[in-house]
């Protein structure tokens, strides 16, 4: 009787270890996510239509040119074409493909000033976002 | 109802069952899940876009480049695109496809495209597509004032 209870005593109290596995797989998810969440821009930008596209992971930096001309990083606006150009030197490690979303309307000329900083600042491969929505002209 | 009688409860048997306990708590943590499944489902997706490979760096090369040259004009007045050219006649973003589909294939190698800085982006992006689906391998961009 006496040795029997002594002994139960001494068992270690059972920790139960699916609570804790849960919140770990919820921490998990919750930073993988927001590592990757949609950043919005500043402002709305109307991506062209195209039925040839490739695809391309979602990543962070992602430059956003308005029809207006104004550009963003994410949701940080760039003044201008030099402050994008340090920015990038500063993340192009972080940067495999520049994924570049020009609205429709935006001058082509400006966005080819872009794909020319972008190489300035040695990363080479670019993409042209088009829309995600099904292609509906010609 | 604890004042009711023996018979009075007979006849409020029904009401008196005691309502189940339902356990909200792991349908809570369904919906949770789901909205993360979801919310993870969409950020994962995806996302199309035209490849662009910027060449090596250093100067261009002299030699004359070979391959068609498509040349766009700056739109004029109301228009909002501009006027295409190839190989001296005028094609439409309609019949660019055909246009590209019968050019031969060695001449389909690569698509210069010389555009005013004032093109919109849209015009730009439908050539490409044009050209794209016709087999043009490398497509270029020139800037004419």
């Amino acid at each position: 009787m006496k040795l029997s209870k002594s002994k139960k005593d001494t068992n270690l109290p059972q920790v139960p270890m699916e609570p804790l596995v849960d919140c770990v797989f919820l921490l998990l998810i919750f930073f993988m996510i927001s590592n990757i969440l949609k950043i919005p821009p500043p402002f709305r930008v109307e991506l062209p239509e195209s039925k040839a596209r490739s695809e391309f992971e979602r990543k962070r930096y992602s430059v956003y040119i308005h029809a207006t001309g104004q550009i963003s990083i994410d949701d940080q606006r760039m003044e201008n074409l030099d402050q994008m150009l340090n920015y990038l030197l500063l993340k192009k490690k972080e940067i495999e493909v520049l994924i570049i979303r020009a609205d429709k309307d935006a001058e082509h000329g400006f966005v080819v000033d872009v794909m020319e900083k972008a190489k300035q600042a040695e990363i080479d491969n670019l993409a042209l976002a088009v829309s995600e929505d099904d292609y509906k002209g010609m | 109802m604890h004042a009711h009688t023996q018979e009075e409860q007979r006849v409020t048997e029904r009401s008196d069952r005691r309502a189940p306990n339902v356990d909200m708590t792991p349908m809570i943590d369904c919906v949770f899940l789901l909205i993360i499944f979801f919310m993870l489902a969409t950020t994962f997706a995806p996302l199309p876009g035209i490849r662009v490979k910027l060449p090596p760096p250093g100067a261009p090369s002299k030699e004359k480049p070979k391959g068609l040259i498509l040349r766009i004009s700056n739109p004029v007045g109301g228009d909002d695109s501009g006027v295409m050219i190839l190989n001296n006649e005028i094609v439409s973003l309609d019949n660019a496809f055909g246009v590209f589909m019968n050019t031969p294939a060695e001449e389909k190698e690569m698509l210069i495209i010389q555009s005013g800085r004032q093109v919109i982006h849209d015009q730009i992006i439908q050539v490409m597509d044009r050209a794209k689906r016709a087999g043009v391998l490398k497509i270029g961009f020139a800037m004419v004032q």
